[in-house]
């Protein structure tokens, strides 16, 4: 899941401030489960901005929506018959659903109200926690389905690099040393022998060494 | 700043008599509050008339910050809910997240430039629990010294000015 969190109410205010008729647009997926950008928040950030408006005497028309993702054309098409009653978007989506919408709609300013954080998982209600750093090229087998770019603070393929003390790592001792979780879990699959490989750099070009990536399954082309 | 707005300066913006506006509570409360039911509802809004909205909810964990901010955006100069008293909620945590939520909704509120004092919280007694129109007297007691909210201000000063 891609994680996000809301921007500073000053500086949405300040990016919205000279328009005078803004669509608040939540997303229903990655945003919606981290608490960010769903319809819940996109609701109440509607109001709130509203209340500001109201505040300093605007007259200022926000209203709402929530899509069920923003990243996807089919569903973002649904905007078409009501974004020209707007001067701008003001969108709770990630970064990927700001620009999928902006690409469809680029006569209209499409403003982001969040910044977007991480790949991540919902490790507990109210707590997400990166594990992902959608390399392009996974490599969580050799690793015990742990993987040592996201979680070791070092981002170290042959690892352990010894400053971990009870597990935890040496940068803050409430992080977990991620290697200490990589040693556990392999041993737990009595797969230890793995670690007996040595690990070349991490070839980096699968990630953005081209240029923005993107994936082609011509099976699932029209 | 902005964020910076206290109980003193709500005082002394009413003093200075920043309006006459009768003010509106929008209180919601655990339904588990005692003599809390239909009837009493009823009776305690005929009684205040429309400076009382009272919304009963199953349980204080059921708020969310929207209904908050939805009765300040739409009708309430302050918002309170009432809770059970902590470790007496039945669903266990319940009234420990309606406290979490507020606190997160008054920073809300506050960022922009609206009284963090504007929604609150009661948790109930553990010994001889209050009832609901006890509770809802205090707390209309207790904002009573505050201004109109001025989301409202504003909107109706602009209204007599067009008029």
């Amino acid at each position: 899941m891609i994680t996000a969190e809301q921007k500073p109410l000053d500086e949405i205010r300040g990016t919205i401030a000279s328009y005078q008729r803004i669509l608040v647009l939540g997303c229903g997926s990655c945003v919606a489960e981290c608490a960010a950008g769903g319809e819940k928040e996109t609701g109440m950030l509607a109001s709130t901005l509203r209340m500001a408006a109201k505040m300093e005497g605007r007259e200022v028309l926000i209203r709402e929506k929530t899509l069920e993702r923003q990243c996807v054309k089919d569903f973002v098409i649904l905007l078409d018959d009501v974004i020209h009653e707007y001067d701008a978007v003001l969108s709770l989506g990630c970064g990927a659903g700001v620009q999928a919408v902006a690409d469809m709609f680029p006569e209209v300013p499409i403003i982001p109200a969040l910044n977007t954080e991480f790949l991540g998982e919902t490790k507990d209600q109210g707590l997400w926690v990166e594990n992902c750093l959608g390399c392009g090229d996974c490599m969580l087998y050799h690793f015990g389905g742990i993987c040592p770019l996201a979680r070791c603070s070092k981002h170290l393929l042959n690892g352990p690099c010894g400053g971990s003390v009870d597990g935890k790592c040496e940068i803050n001792p409430e992080v977990p040393c991620g290697w200490q979780l990589i040693i556990d879990r392999l041993e737990q699959h009595h797969a230890l022998d793995r670690l007996e490989h040595i690990y070349p750099p991490k070839d980096w070009s699968k990630k953005q060494g081209g240029g923005p990536r993107k994936i082609i399954r011509e099976d699932q082309q029209r | 700043m902005e964020g910076k707005n206290t109980m003193a300066q709500l005082k002394s913006r009413s003093r200075t008599g920043a309006g006459k506006r009768h003010l509106t509570l929008a209180l919601f409360y655990c339904q588990n509050t005692p003599e809390s039911g239909e009837a009493e509802r009823q009776a305690l809004e005929g009684k205040y008339g429309s400076s009382l909205r009272l919304f009963p909810i199953p349980c204080s964990g059921r708020l969310d910050p929207i209904h908050l901010l939805k009765a300040l955006e739409e009708f309430a100069d302050a918002a309170y809910v009432i809770t059970c008293p902590e470790g007496a909620c039945r669903y266990f945590e319940g009234n420990m997240r309606a406290k979490k939520r507020i606190e997160r909704t008054r920073d809300t509120i506050a960022q922009i430039g609206l009284e963090r004092e504007r929604l609150g919280m009661v948790m109930n007694t553990r010994e001889k629990p209050k009832a609901l129109g006890v509770i809802a007297s205090e707390i209309l007691d207790g904002i009573s010294a505050f201004p109109p909210s001025p989301v409202f201000a504003k909107r109706k000063a602009s209204k007599e000015k067009d008029s």
